[in-house]
């Protein structure tokens, strides 16, 4: 098997894994991972763009021309993205901490019911939609905030 | 024309410099956030009124164009720039304990906005667009409330989400093509990108980029941050910062991607984006979720009018999106005090009688009421939807109306209520002078704009025009167009 079939079938299960990571956990530090992971997947999904096999990098020593040159151009863009990267997971693991102290939980599901619930607090509202909406349904048979939307 | 760089320096310079400035002094620190701003747009006017009708792409270090770092210059990109710029200016943060932190963070947003809507690069947008969005983070959460942490690592998390999609999608570019630049992509397009890889690539770009656009599936994070972050931010992501990633997407749409397929699915998910804004709009039961649905819903029609192919949709498109540029923080301006509970602003007029007729003329011109600016922008819209051939293309023109009774039905549910004669609460807290003030600037340039509508009209056609001119981008980025380009 070629080098470049391999690295894209590892860049494609990165990026898998990532999203499953994203979409499937629901603890907030196993998610940040799964972002992890995605960028990973992408930014090996962008260097394997211009892979060339056995090419060397693009320098010319002595009037020495390389045969095969690699292209420096995704290179250069990935070392970005990584560093963009690193910065969101920084910031993202911050909140994360923020997030802790303030309702003692990294159950993303708890604290989407929580913040819910604070928004719908500070509004002063108990009930997740309009009582002037003209509904068919009986508001007040809506059990919870979560039920609605957002 | 090289003047045009300050609009990305000076902010982010005075941005790292303030908090020196800040330890020399507290009144100069405060000053010169605003005053760089004013002077930022002043230099966006400038050049607006020296640039006319052309167009003007500048090559950083003097890099051609396959090497270097490209600005590309029309009245679109400029137009947002400026925007951004003044946006950022009225919507300035008032003093809180955070004043210094947000004043950078805001520096920093409008700096990379202007990078954002000038660049032509599509990986300089992608790096433009990730510095709008950590900046955003950074003002969401800065009311230091649990519920915005919560609300901004949510955020953060569909943010980044997206930034992959955005980051996979230029790699699929790249593969294909071998570069980068707008210019030369459109000039590669036709024969490299018209394929299933290309299609791949910009429905990955479009959810990408669709996350600070609202687009409908990737919004959820809306309603929550809208909620939770303070309200001059609020009015200005909805604002200003989604139409910037709006008009990311009509570039790459307009230049690079011209299957059919693409626009189909840009159609599909704006009308997805109304229906389901709408909707939940009418059902929301607080001022500020009401405001960040109905944004959404906007954004729906926007990305329905930009579907239109040819020079019609950007038009129609720029139309609608230059009224919710107005529209929007004047009515997030409102909602600085009437936040919170829509049955609490019964009788609100009483305290705050500018603040309802405002919110009148507002809501009037957001439904779509002749004769405010809404109305001929919805009608543009309309117009060009009967054109098309498509079927789809008339389901988006009936949910347009459909979603414009809803509206009506919503704001004005809540304009009535103001007028409600007896209540036994207590009233809301009368507005601000300074939030007022710029509501009502805002408003009354609304207003104003009624009476320059023809003008205004030939003014953005010639805008669109020329955004939708895809031979002359290739032209002005790259003079000696290339014969044949190295992959």
């Amino acid at each position: 098997m070629d080098t470049s079939l391999v690295m894209y079938i590892a860049a494609g299960g990165l990026l898998l894994i990532g999203s499953a990571g994203i979409v499937m956990s629901s603890h907030l530090v196993r998610i940040i991972f799964g972002i992890a992971l995605l960028e990973a997947g992408a930014n090996l999904l962008l260097l394997l763009a211009s892979f060339r096999e056995g090419a060397t990098a693009p320098i010319i020593v002595d009037g020495h021309v390389p045969a095969i040159m690699a292209d420096p151009v995704p290179q250069a863009l990935v070392l970005t993205a990584i560093v963009i990267g690193v910065g969101i997971l920084a910031l993202a693991l911050s909140l994360a901490i923020r997030v802790q102290r303030a309702y003692g939980t990294l159950d993303m599901r708890e604290i989407r019911d929580r913040m819910a619930q604070e928004i719908a607090d500070t509004a002063s509202i108990d009930r997740p939609i309009s009582s002037h909406a003209p509904l068919p349904v009986d508001v007040t048979s809506v059990p919870s905030p979560s039920e609605g939307k957002g | 024309m090289n003047n045009l760089l300050l609009l990305i320096a000076l902010p982010l310079i005075t941005a790292f410099l303030l908090p020196i400035l800040d330890r020399v002094s507290t009144m100069l620190a405060r000053l010169a956030g605003p005053v760089v701003l004013f002077i930022t747009s002043a230099i966006g006017f400038w050049l607006w009124m020296q640039l006319g009708g052309q167009t003007v792409a500048i090559q950083l270090g003097g890099f051609l164009p396959p090497l270097g770092i490209t600005f590309y210059v029309d009245q679109l990109s400029l137009l947002f720039a400026v925007a951004i710029n003044v946006g950022t200016l009225l919507l300035w943060p008032d003093d809180g304990e955070d004043r210094l932190r947000r004043s950078i963070l805001s520096l920093i947003l409008a700096a990379s906005g202007s990078g954002l809507a000038l660049s032509g690069d599509l990986f300089n947008i992608y790096v433009f667009y990730e510095l709008v969005a950590v900046v955003s983070y950074g003002l969401v959460a800065s009311k230091s409330i649990p519920g915005a942490y919560a609300a901004t690592i949510r955020y953060l998390i569909i943010s980044a989400f997206g930034a992959v999609l955005v980051l996979t999608g230029i790699a699929l570019v790249y593969q294909a093509t071998g570069t980068l630049n707008l210019a030369q992509l459109a000039q590669l397009a036709p024969d490299k990108l018209n394929n299933l890889q290309g299609l791949a690539a910009f429905v990955l770009m479009l959810i990408g980029f669709g996350v600070k656009a609202e687009l409908f599936p990737v919004n959820t994070w809306v309603p929550e941050v809208y909620a939770t972050a303070p309200t001059r931010v609020s009015g200005l992501l909805a604002g200003v910062v989604s139409k910037l990633a709006l008009i990311v997407i009509v570039r790459l749409l307009v230049l690079v991607f011209h299957q059919p397929e693409a626009q189909t699915v840009m159609l599909v998910l704006g009308i997805l984006g109304v229906v389901t804004g709408e909707l939940a709009a009418w059902r929301a039961r607080d001022f500020n979720r009401m405001l960040a649905y109905s944004s959404i819903g906007q954004l729906g029609i926007m990305f329905i009018a930009f579907a239109i192919p040819g020079q019609a949709g950007v038009f129609a498109g720029l139309a609608v999106a230059l009224h919710h540029l107005i529209v929007k923080p004047a009515l997030f301006l409102l909602a600085e005090r009437w936040g919170g509970s829509l049955e609490k602003l019964a009788g609100a007029a009483r305290t705050s009688p500018l603040g309802a007729a405002l919110f009148i003329v507002l809501a009037l011109s957001l439904i779509g009421v002749p004769p405010f600016p809404g109305f001929w922008a919805k009608l543009l819209v309309l117009v060009h939807l009967g054109e098309q051939a498509q079927s789809l293309y008339y389901l988006g023109g009936l949910v347009i109306l459909a979603g414009a009774a809803l509206e009506a039905n919503y704001l004005f549910r809540v304009a009535s209520s103001f007028y409600y004669p007896d209540n036994k609460q207590e009233l809301p807290p009368a507005h601000r002078r300074r939030d007022i003030t710029i509501a009502s600037v805002l408003t009354a340039g609304l207003v104003a704009s009624v009476f320059v509508l023809s003008p205004l009209a030939e003014r953005l056609d010639g805008i669109a025009t020329q955004a939708s001119d895809v031979p002359r981008y290739i032209q002005t980025v790259n003079p000696a167009a290339l014969p044949e380009a190295q992959p």
